[in-house]
């Protein structure tokens, strides 16, 4: 008798609980949620400044936005879609294990009758939008419906300290040749050529992947990565990159000690304090060592080709790209949205917050001879070029590559043995 | 828990009844705990025989992801690298406990207050601080290195966390710095209340300080060893953050990948959410079973002593 007399009023007061918090308020106004990964205190304004010109030309409309750390995002996605509560557009990562995944689970919406609306295919490379792309369920990556649109990009290369090249009389080398016997020189003079840590492992994907561009073609790598019929890792491109890794490593091409360096701190400062000449990053550094260093006193080029090519391949690609969640009620807003944040006025002001957009940037907004109109530039000759080669991890396991990638390096494992653990995975990850 | 089975007299001339409220007092507890702790042990037992990206519909496969599992030669070599850790997350914390225990209680010291939280503190940090601050000892020119070198031993000055012979024994040593304290303080409480008569009679019979602690402390140390042992161990299979932060997919290659970094790989970066499970089950039944056979043995023991 006790527990039912005493209950009574808490279940009466728990119906009222919900009878109050149930839907109050919802008839004209319309909430468009926003997920992105714009964590950084000065990208508040950024984006409040877009939302508040996207409200104001939308009235009634209100953007709820929550910012999670890429890691976080990546992670929370798959849950948060498949509610219908969740956000109507968010930042997805690409590759299999991401973008592809959402798709396969039928989490989100092909935007391909928004991009003719929109004109988004006239934005950067189709070559980039291949990236955003998968054929319905998610079977193939790189081709078929467009699901996401990105509106910031990277690049991989080396930044240099200028002064240094100056002290050995050496200038930006235009093959691969020259790159090494710049390195040689560098190595006579006890200079380090290339700061590098291997600690955190994805760095190596990025050393490794500057290689790989140098012996493999687009199609090889474009195989590779979007798991085409013909794709492989066990080609004489890969193996060769691997030999030459393996080759900087015991010609003293990297900072000493880099198994142990980790990036944020050991690595970032190693280049920042001048104990090496040049660091093989993307170009998301450039904000920071625009901030650390003289904008004038550090330069960016790409790892020229074997045959000196004028634009060499270069790693990169577009950032993660927004999307639209396949069951939401307000799909043509979320357009209209994704329209503003991958448009040419958001673009400035990605630009003026340090990030690379990806869409051309405006000339007059680049003083020559600084870091930013290094960076800009080689962007735009890869991204004009469909000259853009891909990270690996979009197509084997990241945990994988990074284990197989500190082996090579490590010298645990031959290059041979490299690429054939690298291949067996990939088989086995095709699942 | 005896008081809640007892019958309680609840009315002078009525007989006794059971006492039921006490239970409604268990019950918010008990609501969070199934919630949050029962539940989704159930659930991975459940997916664990399903074939689950973690956000598709669940298709049951029987047993397919143990069968898997059983030659996957990354989760064995994995379990392996926690085992290897227990020594450091278990044995050295316990020896060193005990020294620290014998130095602490049997010497009028000074200031013990302060040493023992002192010695404490590794222990209550943050998993996450930790591998910070330690990340930093071990650099190339961190403090750790910077030492060798003035000591003239600077020929053993390497990068420890990317080194793939020590790797492992510095992720092992910091597991130890961290672990000390509990063991530490579980034997300092177990000391104190050991019967000081029993030393004066050991002095009595000419026992130097090691033989007071053999025969006296230890023995006297029993329980709380099984304690500090049973948690310390389950820690050990546990490991996760320690390593996420100091060597992130327990690099260099897979020289400090432990089965909780693995089933988090499987889980959220391949998004194989069922075999995942399957792995979280098996090391739930491993932990389990060891905890079990320890506990059980020490009360069997414990009994035919009594007897």
């Amino acid at each position: 008798m006790l527990v039912k007399r005493s209950l009574v009023p808490l279940l009466a007061a728990l119906c009222l609980v919900l009878v109050l918090s149930g839907p109050a308020g919802a008839q004209d106004t319309v909430t468009l949620t926003v997920w992105d990964n714009f964590t950084r205190e000065a990208e508040q304004e950024m984006i409040e400044a877009l939302h508040a010109e996207f409200e104001a030309a939308h009235p009634g409309v209100t953007i709820v936005r929550e910012s999670y750390e890429t890691s976080d995002l990546t992670a929370l996605l798959p849950l948060a879609l498949s509610e219908t509560t969740g956000p109507d557009v968010a930042m997805i990562n690409q590759g299999i294990a991401n973008m592809g995944a959402l798709v396969q689970a039928g989490l989100l919406l092909p935007l391909d009758d928004y991009a003719e609306q929109y004109g988004w295919l006239d934005r950067y490379a189709e070559g980039l939008h291949r990236r955003n792309r998968f054929t319905e369920g998610g079977e193939q990556f790189g081709e078929g419906n467009l699901y996401g649109v990105s509106n910031t990009a990277e690049v991989v290369g080396l930044y240099y300290h200028r002064d240094i090249f100056e002290e050995h009389g050496l200038s930006i080398p235009t093959t691969f040749e020259e790159f090494e016997s710049l390195a040689q020189t560098l190595i006579d003079a006890g200079v380090t050529p290339i700061v590098f840590g291997s600690l955190d492992g994805w760095p190596a994907i990025h050393e490794y992947g500057a290689l790989q561009n140098v012996y493999a073609t687009l199609e090889e790598l474009d195989a590779l990565i979007f798991r085409f019929e013909d794709g492989t890792f066990d080609t004489e491109a890969n193996l060769q990159a691997a030999q030459k890794l393996v080759e900087w490593v015991n010609n003293g091409y990297f900072s000493e000690g880099f198994e142990g360096m980790d990036y944020d701190n050991a690595t970032t400062s190693a280049f920042v304090n001048r104990q090496g000449a040049m660091w093989l990053t993307g170009s998301w550094m450039s904000g920071t060592l625009v901030e650390q260093l003289d904008e004038e006193s550090v330069g960016f080029f790409l790892l020229p080709d074997l045959e000196g090519s004028e634009v060499p391949l270069a790693t990169g690609g577009v950032g993660l790209a927004y999307g639209i969640r396949a069951t939401s009620e307000h799909a043509d807003l979320a357009a209209e949205y994704i329209d503003l944040m991958t448009g040419p006025r958001a673009a400035e002001l990605l630009f003026e917050q340090g990030y690379l957009p990806a869409v051309a940037v405006d000339e007059e907004l680049l003083t020559e001879g600084t870091l930013t109109a290094d960076v800009v530039h080689a962007w735009e000759a890869i991204s004009a070029n469909d000259k853009v080669g891909h990270y690996l991890d979009w197509t084997i396991p990241y945990d994988e590559i990074v284990a197989s990638l500190q082996e090579l390096l490590g010298g645990q494992i031959t290059p041979e043995e490299f690429v054939a653990q690298v291949q067996t995975v990939y088989e086995e990850s095709a699942e | 828990m005896q008081s809640l089975f007892r019958r309680i007299r609840v009315d002078g001339n009525k007989p006794y009844v059971r006492a039921y409220h006490p239970y409604l007092f268990l019950l918010p507890g008990f609501v969070i705990y199934l919630v949050f702790v029962l539940l989704p042990i159930a659930g991975t037992l459940r997916y664990s025989f399903y074939d689950w990206t973690g956000f598709s519909e669940p298709i049951y496969i029987g047993i397919d992801n143990y069968r898997r599992l059983l030659s996957d030669r990354d989760f064995w070599q994995a379990l392996s690298h926690n085992f290897f850790f227990s020594i450091f997350y278990t044995i050295l914390p316990i020896m060193l406990g005990l020294f620290l225990t014998s130095l602490l209680t049997r010497s009028r010291l000074r200031g013990l207050a302060v040493f023992r939280t002192g010695l404490f503190i590794p222990q209550i940090m943050s998993p996450v601080v930790v591998g910070i601050i330690w990340r930093w000892m071990f650099q190339l020119d961190g403090p750790i290195n910077q030492m060798l070198n003035t000591f003239g031993l600077g020929h053993l000055a390497r990068p420890w966390l990317g080194d793939f012979t020590f790797a492992p024994v510095a992720v092992g040593i910091v597991g130890t710095w961290v672990e000390y304290g509990l063991a530490m303080v579980l034997f300092i409480a177990g000391a104190q209340a050991i019967d000081e008569d029993l030393y004066d009679a050991a002095k009595v019979f000419g026992a130097n300080a090691l033989q007071q602690f053999w025969y006296v402390t230890l023995p006297g140390l029993r329980q709380q060893i099984l304690v500090a042992f049973v948690i310390t161990f389950i820690a050990s299979l546990r490991i996760f953050d320690l390593v996420f932060v100091l060597t992130r997919q327990g690099g260099p290659g897979k020289a400090t990948t432990v089965a909780s970094i693995l089933i988090y790989q499987e889980a959220f970066q391949r998004n194989r959410a069922g075999y995942a499970s399957a792995m979280a089950v098996i090391l739930t039944l491993i932990i389990v079973t060891i905890s079990g056979i320890v506990i059980y043995l020490q009360s069997r023991s414990d009994q035919q002593e009594a007897l």
